[in-house]
C-alpha cells in the first residue's frame, strides 16, 4: 500500500507546530530564563547562573509557599482517594436511583473552580452555612470566618478541594471496578470467601492500576493548586502556594527570571514525586 | 433495614454535594439591597431584579459571549486538528513518528502551570497579548484529544480506507469523507471535553488578556468587584450563568463525558 510520507506529515502538522511553539519552546525558554535576571522594563539582562536558585531557597515566602503546597498535596490526596473509593463501592451495585446519585456526586467536578470557590467563600464566611454548622457542632470557628484566619484558611480550601474532586475519582474507580471479572468473585464465593475477604483479596489488588493512575494525576494537579487560592484569599492568611508564588513573582512583580526558576523547582519536585510513585507501586504491593 | 441505612447515607452525601450549587442559585434571586444574611435559604424574598440588571447590559453578558465565542472556536479547531493529527500519526509512517507520539505522552505528564511565564512572554512578543487570538491559538490542538483520536483510529480496521484508495479516492477525500464519519463517537467525546475545559478555564485567559472587554466569564467573575462589600446576588447570578450551560451539557452528554474521563484510566 502507498504511504505518502509528506501527506502524513501534513496531517500531523497541527500537533507538530503546536508542540513546538506552545510546549517545547516555552519549556526551554523557561529553563534559560531561570538563569537570567530578566524582568520587565529592563533593557538588557545578564546571566546570573544559579543565583536565582540560591535566592529562592533563602526566600522565606517561597519556602512557605512550598510548605503550603506540600501540606495541600499530602493532606488532600489520601482523603480524596479514600472517599472516592468509598463512594465508588457505594454506588457500584445496581439499585434504584443509582444514576441520580452517581451524577449528583460527580456534578461538582464539572462546574467551574471559580464558581465553586466563590460559593464556598460565601459558605465559609461569618454567618455562612458552614460557619453556622461548625458552631452548631460545638466548634468555635474564627470570628471573621474560616478564610480570614491563618489557622484555618488553608485547611478550609483543602476541604473544598476534596469536596469538588471526589466525584471525578469515583468515576475512575467505578471504571476500574467494572473491569474486574465477575468470575473471580464467583470463584471466591464457591470457596467460601466472605465480603471482606473478597474486597481485600480481589477488589483492592485489582484496583491498584486505577489507584496509581488516580494518585499520579491528582499529585500533578494538586501541586499546581492556584485558582482557589487566587479567588478565596489572594495568597494571604498562610495560603500562598508554589504556583501562586510563581504567578506573583512573574506576573505581578514581573521578575520573569526569578519566577521561571521557581517554576523549574516545582517542575522537578513534581517529576520526582511522580517517579517515586511509579516505583513504589510497581515494585511491591502496597496493600 | 440495611437498605434504609444505605439510602440515608446516599441521600446525606447527595445533599452535601448539591447544596452549594442550590445555594448559589438561591442567592441569585435575592434582592441586592436588603442586606440578607449569608444563610437565608428559606427566606421568602425573591426577585428577578438581579438577572434583569445583568441582562440590561452589565459586563456579565459580554463575558458570557466571550466565553461562548472562545469555547466554540477552540472546540471547532480541536475537532479538525486533533482528528487530522490523530489520523496522520495512526495511519502514516512519518519522520519521527515515535517522537511525536511520545511528545504527546510527555506533554500530558507536564505540569501545565509551570510554563505560564514563558507562554505569557511568547504571546506578548508575537503581538497577540490581549487579543482573542491569545485566548484561542494556544489551545487549538489539545494533547489528550490527539491521543484519544489516535487510539481510536488504531482500533479501526484500515480495510475501508484501502478499498477507497483502490477506487482512486484522494487522501483528503478519504480523510474527511470516509474516516471522519467513522470517528464521530470519539470526536463527540473530544468536543464536549474540550468545550467544558475551555469554558471553565481561568488561569490562561486571566494572564493572556488585560482589558475588560476580552474577559471570559471565569475571569470576569474572579475579578468582579462590588463597590464596598461583596455583592453576592450579582456575583452568584453571574456564577449561575457560568454553571447553567455546563449543567445542561452534563445532563445531555453524561455518557460521553464519562467515557472521555475513563478512557485514559483503563488504557493505563
Amino acid at each position: 500500500m502507498i504511504r505518502n510520507k509528506s501527506i502524513g506529515a501534513l496531517f500531523a502538522s497541527p500537533w507538530i507546530v503546536s508542540f513546538a511553539v506552545f510546549w517545547f519552546f516555552p519549556l526551554v525558554y523557561s529553563l534559560v530564563l531561570g538563569f537570567s535576571d530578566y524582568r520587565l522594563l529592563r533593557p538588557s539582562y545578564a546571566w546570573v547562573g544559579l543565583e536565582n536558585y540560591f535566592t529562592l531557597f533563602s526566600d522565606q515566602s517561597f519556602l512557605v509557599s512550598l510548605k503550603n503546597t506540600f501540606i495541600f498535596v499530602i493532606g488532600t490526596i489520601p482523603v480524596t482517594t479514600a472517599i472516592a473509593l468509598g463512594l465508588a463501592l457505594l454506588v457500584n451495585r445496581n439499585f434504584v436511583g443509582r444514576t441520580i446519585f452517581r451524577s449528583a456526586y460527580f456534578m461538582p467536578s464539572v462546574t467551574s473552580m471559580i464558581v465553586v470557590a466563590l460559593v464556598f467563600t460565601n459558605l465559609y464566611s461569618r454567618g455562612g452555612y458552614i460557619y453556622l454548622l461548625a458552631e452548631m457542632l460545638g466548634f468555635s470557628p474564627p470570628p471573621n470566618g474560616f478564610l480570614l484566619s491563618s489557622s484555618t484558611a488553608l485547611y478550609a480550601i483543602m476541604a473544598m478541594d476534596v469536596w469538588m474532586s471526589v466525584g471525578y475519582y469515583m468515576l475512575l474507580f467505578l471504571a476500574g471496578l467494572k473491569s474486574i471479572p465477575v468470575e473471580l468473585y464467583e470463584a471466591a464465593e464457591v470457596n467460601g470467601a466472605g465480603a471482606w475477604q473478597k474486597f481485600r483479596y480481589i477488589t483492592l489488588p485489582l484496583l491498584k492500576p486505577v489507584a496509581l493512575f488516580i494518585i499520579i494525576i491528582n499529585t500533578i494537579k494538586s501541586f499546581q493548586v492556584f485558582v482557589e487560592i487566587f479567588v478565596m484569599t489572594r495568597g494571604r492568611y498562610g495560603t500562598s502556594t508554589a504556583v501562586y508564588f510563581i504567578y506573583e513573582a512573574g506576573l505581578s512583580h514581573f521578575e520573569f527570571g526569578y519566577a521561571s526558576a521557581a517554576a523549574y523547582v516545582l517542575f522537578i519536585i513534581i517529576a520526582v514525586f511522580s517517579l517515586i510513585q511509579f516505583r513504589l507501586f510497581r515494585q511491591r504491593p502496597i496493600w | 433495614m440495611v437498605k434504609f441505612f444505605k439510602y440515608t447515607i446516599l441521600i446525606l452525601i447527595l445533599l452535601v454535594m448539591v447544596f452549594p450549587l442550590l445555594w448559589m442559585f438561591r442567592i441569585s434571586f435575592m434582592p441586592a439591597d436588603q442586606g440578607l444574611s449569608l444563610s437565608d435559604f428559606m427566606s421568602m424574598a425573591f426577585t428577578f431584579d438581579i438577572y434583569r440588571d445583568i441582562f440590561r447590559g452589565g459586563g456579565m453578558v459580554r463575558y458570557f459571549l466571550n466565553s461562548a465565542l472562545v469555547g466554540l472556536a477552540v472546540t471547532a479547531g480541536n475537532i479538525l486538528f486533533c482528528f487530522m493529527t490523530g489520523y496522520g500519526l495512526s495511519r502514516y509512517k512519518i519522520i519521527g513518528q515515535r517522537f511525536w507520539f511520545y511528545s504527546i505522552i510527555f506533554v500530558l505528564m507536564i505540569p501545565v502551570h509551570i510554563i505560564i511565564i514563558p507562554l505569557y512572554l511568547l504571546v506578548f512578543k508575537l503581538g497577540l497579548y490581549d487579543t482573542y487570538a491569545a485566548l484561542i491559538l494556544p489551545f487549538l490542538v489539545s494533547p489528550i484529544g490527539v491521543f484519544m483520536v489516535k487510539q481510536y483510529i488504531d482500533s479501526l480496521p484500515p480495510s475501508v480506507e484501502e478499498a477507497a484508495r483502490m477506487d482512486g479516492a484522494g487522501e483528503f477525500r478519504i480523510l474527511f469523507k470516509i474516516v471522519m464519519p467513522l470517528c464521530k463517537p470519539v470526536l463527540a467525546v473530544l468536543a464536549i471535553q474540550v468545550f467544558l475545559v475551555n469554558w471553565n478555564s481561568f488561569l490562561y485567559p486571566f494572564i493572556l488578556t488585560s482589558s475588560d472587554s476580552l474577559r471570559t466569564l471565569p475571569v470576569g467573575l474572579a475579578l468582579y468587584q462590588g463597590h464596598q462589600a461583596i455583592d453576592w446576588p450579582h456575583l452568584m447570578a453571574g456564577s449561575s450563568l457560568a454553571v447553567v450551560p455546563v449543567l445542561v451539557i452534563f445532563w445531555l452528554f453524561q455518557k460521553q463525558i464519562v467515557s472521555g474521563i475513563t478512557a485514559g484510566a483503563i488504557k493505563q
